[in-house]
């Protein structure tokens, strides 16, 4: 039997009194996954989103990433976090640029590139040269989005980034992300409280407990949905038995979910 | 003369600024919007309106005789003064010698306090010692380290400069300090999720976001220095503002005194707005 290419092995995670995962939490990651946290709100899915991503450290146990320890951050797994910061001091297009900036295997022309291409992605094209304080909220949100994606890491470690966006980029990103996920060979670690958004584009949901974090279900999607994924699934009957499948999970897991 | 009619008639528009509006729409209170915004227009109409009333009260009450002249000369006598001094006592010269004590002061200051201020905050094992000893010394007031830096300095131009960098140092380090943990952690935490290393952190994004509020204390410190300047030429000095102002006040030259002040304060003003102007050019993303 393989390893899987992201493994929690026998974490333990406190601060201070507080235990935010229960004792010795496993858990493997396949690589091109796209693996979706459910959980009710607190439980811990940040706190195990910034381990894999090397800013909180484990309190014990180990993650591994292709078999070895993960070590402080890099940009081969990149985080989109949950509060959609970007520079205050760069434009729209500078905060994207900026996601390579430290990416010495790409040249400038490839990097103005992917830019570009991005800011196209996410709808902000016209705004490349607006300060960040001068658009709105979703489109700072959108910001991180195109600045996370531009960084080119391998996995990708996205808190609630869809959040703020009105519903019909949502459906957009959404599309958009599954789809370089599957053509660029990603792995992704979404983190939401949308049942809808982590069936759609989950390959495997997982359903976490109140902290601490004990994963009360794993959900195979895409041997039950497929790879394909199009807008009309969300009508089709098994998008929706798996919907409520997962919401009665998430009830008795505690949460207030709707 | 001139003076006063110009005084006057800056008195006639401020009134007509005010009345107008309140004719047009009959309550006061559209002024009073809290934390509103005022017309740029009004606004300095009502920054010049109000040192002028003030000037104009001023010389008001010293022409009428309510004021004794030798205590309280009118404006215009200050102004006048200050013509003499500038021809017969080369008090721009004087004004200059003090910029100058103040700036290298300041820039000696701000040269040590940046990096050591940084150090500080981004490294606790810096941090940590260094905190209770400056914090000490900061509350030691300037004027009684006087006779002890004149033993060691002597009264040449190495003390005045002691003075004044005694006086910024110590606040400034503290402060850049402030504004170095102050910037978010999420920022650093997205540069280094991106790749960066600690010093490239520290350059392309600690040092960018603090830069701001760095540059607004910086300002605030010069202000300070100006008050250790005079301080610091009046106890050991034969040249600068400072001393021309201790010398007028030997002979009870009241007017001479007050213009020397006032060269000070319109010092201060020019260099405040110009650092405000550059500030504000410099930061437009706010
Ligand atoms: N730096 C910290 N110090 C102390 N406690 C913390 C810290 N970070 C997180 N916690 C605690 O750990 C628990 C898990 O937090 P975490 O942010 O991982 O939850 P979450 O599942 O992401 O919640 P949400 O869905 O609301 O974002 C919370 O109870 C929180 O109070
Ligand atoms: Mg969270």
């Amino acid at each position: 039997m393989n390893t899987p290419y992201l493994t929690f092995d026998r974490i333990t995670k406190t601060f201070g009194d507080i235990e935010v995962v229960a004792p010795h939490f496993d858990l493997g990651i396949e690589k091109n996954d796209f693996v979706v946290f459910l959980g009710p709100s607190g439980c811990g899915k940040t706190t195990l989103m910034r381990m894999i991503g090397g800013l909180d450290t484990p309190s014990g146990g180990e993650i591994r990433l292709q078999g070895v320890p993960v070590g402080p951050p890099d940009w081969r797994r990149g985080m989109m976090f949950q509060s959609y910061s970007s520079f205050p001091w760069l434009t729209v297009a500078q905060n994207v640029e900026f996601g390579m900036r430290y990416r010495h295997d790409l040249t400038e022309e490839e990097k103005l590139a992917r830019r570009d291409h991005y800011l196209d992605l996410v709808g902000l094209y016209e705004f490349s040269g607006a300060y960040p304080n001068r658009v709105s909220g979703g489109m700072r949100q959108r910001v991180a989005i195109a600045r996370t994606l531009a960084s080119g890491s391998d996995v990708l470690l996205m808190d609630e980034p869809f959040g703020a966006l009105d519903a019909q980029r949502r459906e957009t990103l959404q599309v958009e992300l599954r789809n370089i996920q599957k053509r660029d060979a990603k792995t992704v670690v979404f983190v939401t409280h949308d049942v809808e958004e982590a069936v759609f584009l989950a390959d495997r949901v997982i359903v976490f407990s109140k902290r601490p974090a004990r994963v009360v279900a794993d959900i195979d999607i895409t041997a039950r949905l497929g790879a394909d994924r199009h807008l009309d699934l969300r009508d089709s009957v098994g998008f929706f038995e798996l919907r409520n499948e997962i919401l009665r999970l998430l009830r008795k897991s505690g949460a207030g979910h709707e | 003369m001139t003076n006063l009619a110009q005084a006057v008639s800056g008195m006639g528009q401020i009134e007509d600024k005010t009345e107008e509006p309140v004719r047009a729409k009959p309550s006061l209170s559209r002024f009073f919007v809290f934390r509103g915004l005022l017309a740029r227009r009004a606004e300095i109409a009502l920054g010049i309106g109000g040192s002028v009333g003030l000037l104009l009260l001023w010389e008001a009450a010293a022409r009428l005789g309510w004021t004794n002249p030798v205590f309280f000369p009118a404006p215009s006598t200050v102004i006048a003064a200050m013509g003499r001094m500038i021809v017969n006592q080369s008090l721009l010269w004087h004004a200059g010698i003090s910029t100058m004590r103040v700036w290298v002061a300041f820039l000696i200051a701000a040269a040590m306090a940046i990096p050591i201020g940084i150090l500080m905050s981004s490294y606790r094992v810096i941090g940590a010692p260094l905190e209770p000893v400056i914090d000490f010394i900061r509350y030691l007031p300037v004027p009684a380290l006087v006779p002890l830096s004149i033993i060691w300095f002597g009264v040449g131009e190495s003390t005045k400069i002691y003075l004044l960098w005694l006086g910024t140092f110590f606040q400034l380090v503290l402060l850049v300090a402030d504004d170095m943990r102050r910037v978010p952690q999420e920022y650093v935490e997205i540069a280094s999720t991106l790749g960066a290393k600690p010093h490239q952190i520290l350059k392309d994004v600690a040092f960018r976001a603090m830069l701001p509020g760095l540059v607004d204390n910086l300002r605030i410190t010069l202000g300070w220095c100006w008050t250790y300047l005079i301080i610091a030429e009046i106890v050991a000095a034969d040249s600068g503002i400072g001393f021309v102002i201790w010398t007028a006040r030997r002979y009870m030259k009241t007017p001479e005194v007050m213009a020397g002040v006032v060269v000070i304060g319109i010092i201060g003003l020019v260099t405040d707005q110009i650092l405000r102007a550059i500030h504000r050019r410099a930061f437009q993303y706010l």
